[in-house]
């Protein structure tokens, strides 16, 4: 156990595992997954999971990432984790200071994953032995958790239990559905319902809440003529989907997996903030958009880059009055984190900064806030995690 | 020594069970120049699909079909996924796919964004892709699964070497 542990802090340092396969994978040379999750807890500590190989790992941090606590081990048995691009596993803070752990698996070669989801009561000392978020075993991806403003925890993900009947019935179903289930209790995941047929399969969802009871997602849908444009769903109350809302008419048709999906932002005001990738006919690179509401329609995409600097993996945080916005692009020698800031609701924005760059492989830059201010936090292969301040000027 | 007489062993083993034994040459930094040097002044097709990548696997033999007709395609065949994949798994699907002695590379950097940007700074990664490349040096993109016919026709534009 000793040992494990010592690999397992080494590894946090930043180093890649190649060397520690154990079981659970296919092989030796199969990807792994990269990355680092964060979340804050009421008490400003930082709460990071990881996926070590094969297996999942929590730790903390009560000095803004400085130090981190020993890695608690959440899942017993080595596991096929699941390394796509754009699959995550994460954590969420509940408003008792409980833990929620979600992570995806695959069971196939053919990219089918299973989503799990683990508990921690103690403050992180311990956690529940992972349970499926769901009872179909048919396929689950890009799962992601919760809280909402009333502290029930929320999950939604891809999934693609419809495709069997669709097939029986002689029907093609392009793509994945968009499924969700609702915490019940503190023990389980209530029946799971699905919000909408036939989306992206292969692309992270983003999560906001617009109030108690009101998921919000956004999610690249596809669109008749197999176009994979963005689209966002809020929920009028925990069991009614709202209408699909396209974000922007970027028209990428494409009958492929770009895995690289959206973030959105909800503000104070009841504004909407999305940013995202596209490779389309109408637009390419990594754009952002408001809405003044849930039923507003979307501005004009604005870009945030240059096609011609591999730009990607944007992320959006309202935090009080101020939102963030941070994306990857590379200058031709390295990967930089840009960032920009926002004080009234999304219309102007600050110059874009770079706040951080690394000349290796690099998780996607994701943004994090604590009772003071908003971090950057990133993994990245020769620096390992860093957690960076972010200078909130007008 | 005994190390060396080992590899020879195993080589020898894995040839016998009918698998290619070299595997997909490694694409890291530098390598789309080196290719590109290499092939300078030949017609070359280079094609970027991937493991990952459904209408990729669902193409392969397309192409595999178009190798065993055409002569003259110099095809260079570029697993472009963005996390590095088992080099068995890639060996085995070109296999499958007719590919097994074609030119094959494989991405062994997850610095994804480096290695697209060598290739093509506007290149998202989106995949399949085809990049026809003449004696020039001036290439044709052919972005998602390629139309064949298009191949053909570009085959047949480009001048023949005198016999």
């Amino acid at each position: 156990m000793r040992k494990l542990l010592l690999c397992l802090a080494a590894l946090l340092a930043g180093g890649t595992a190649a060397a520690q396969h154990q079981h659970g994978k296919p092989g030796a040379g199969a990807p792994e997954p990269f990355t680092a999750t964060p979340a804050f807890g009421a008490d400003d500590t930082l709460w990071l999971v990881r996926p070590m190989v094969d297996r999942i790992v929590v730790t903390h941090s009560r000095d803004l990432g400085k130090t981190f606590s020993q890695p608690v081990v959440v899942t017993p048995e080595p596991m096929n984790l699941d390394w796509g691009p754009d699959a995550r596993a994460r954590i969420a803070v509940d408003d008792k200071g409980g833990l929620v752990v979600t992570f995806g698996t695959f069971q196939d070669k053919n990219f089918n994953g299973r989503a799990y989801f683990a508990r921690s009561t103690d403050n992180g000392a311990s956690f529940t032995r992972p349970r499926p978020i769901t009872a179909d075993t048919t396929s689950q991806r890009f799962e992601v958790a919760g809280v909402d403003p009333s502290g029930r925890v929320f999950a939604a993900w891809l999934d693609k239990r419809n495709i069997a009947s669709a097939r029986a019935a002689g029907r093609a179903y392009p793509g994945a559905a968009l499924a969700y289930a609702w915490e019940d209790g503190e023990a389980d995941f209530g029946n799971t319902a699905i919000a909408l047929d036939n989306t992206c399969e292969c692309c992270r969802i983003g999560l906001a809440f617009a109030g108690a009871g009101r998921p919000a997602l956004v999610f690249r849908n596809i669109f008749p003529g197999s176009v994979r444009d963005h689209a966002v769903i809020t929920f009028q109350d925990e069991k009614t989907p709202g209408q699909v809302r396209r974000v922007s008419v970027d028209d990428w048709k494409i009958e492929a997996c770009p895995h690289h999906g959206p973030s959105l932002a909800i503000a104070p005001d009841g504004s909407y903030h999305v940013a995202w990738f596209t490779d389309g006919a109408a637009r390419k690179g990594v754009f952002y958009a408001r809405a003044d509401s849930a039923d507003a329609p979307f501005s004009v995409p604005r870009a945030l880059s240059k096609p011609d600097r591999q730009p990607g993996r944007p992320y959006l945080l309202a935090s009080g009055a101020a939102l963030h916005l941070v994306w990857k692009e590379f200058d031709g020698t390295k990967a930089v984190v840009r960032w920009q800031v926002s004080h009234d609701s999304g219309r102007q924005w600050t110059d874009a900064r770079t706040v951080a760059d690394t000349e290796d492989a690099s998780d996607h830059p994701i943004l994090v806030a604590d009772r003071q201010r908003v971090y950057l936090s990133w993994l990245t292969k020769i620096e390992g995690y860093r957690l960076i301040a972010l200078e909130d000027q007008p | 020594m005994r190390l060396a007489i080992l590899l020879a062993l195993l080589l020898g083993l894995a040839s016998l069970t009918g698998a290619e034994a070299a595997g997909p040459l490694a694409f890291e930094r530098g390598s789309w120049a080196k290719l590109r040097a290499e092939h300078a002044g030949q017609p070359t097709v280079v094609h970027f699909w991937g493991l990952t990548c459904g209408p990729c696997l669902v193409e392969l033999p397309q192409w595999g079909k178009l190798q065993a007709e055409r002569s003259d395609l110099r095809l260079v065949l570029i697993a472009a996924d963005p996390l590095p994949q088992e080099p068995e798994r890639v060996v085995a699907t070109l296999t499958q796919a007719g590919l097994g002695d074609s030119e094959s590379f494989s991405f062994t950097d997850s610095f994804y964004e480096r290695l697209r940007y060598e290739i093509d700074p506007t290149w998202a990664g989106e995949l399949p892709r085809t990049v026809m490349i003449d004696s020039d040096g001036k290439a044709t993109v052919l972005p998602g699964v390629a139309d064949l016919a298009q191949v053909r026709a570009w085959l047949d534009a480009q001048p023949k070497p005198h016999p």
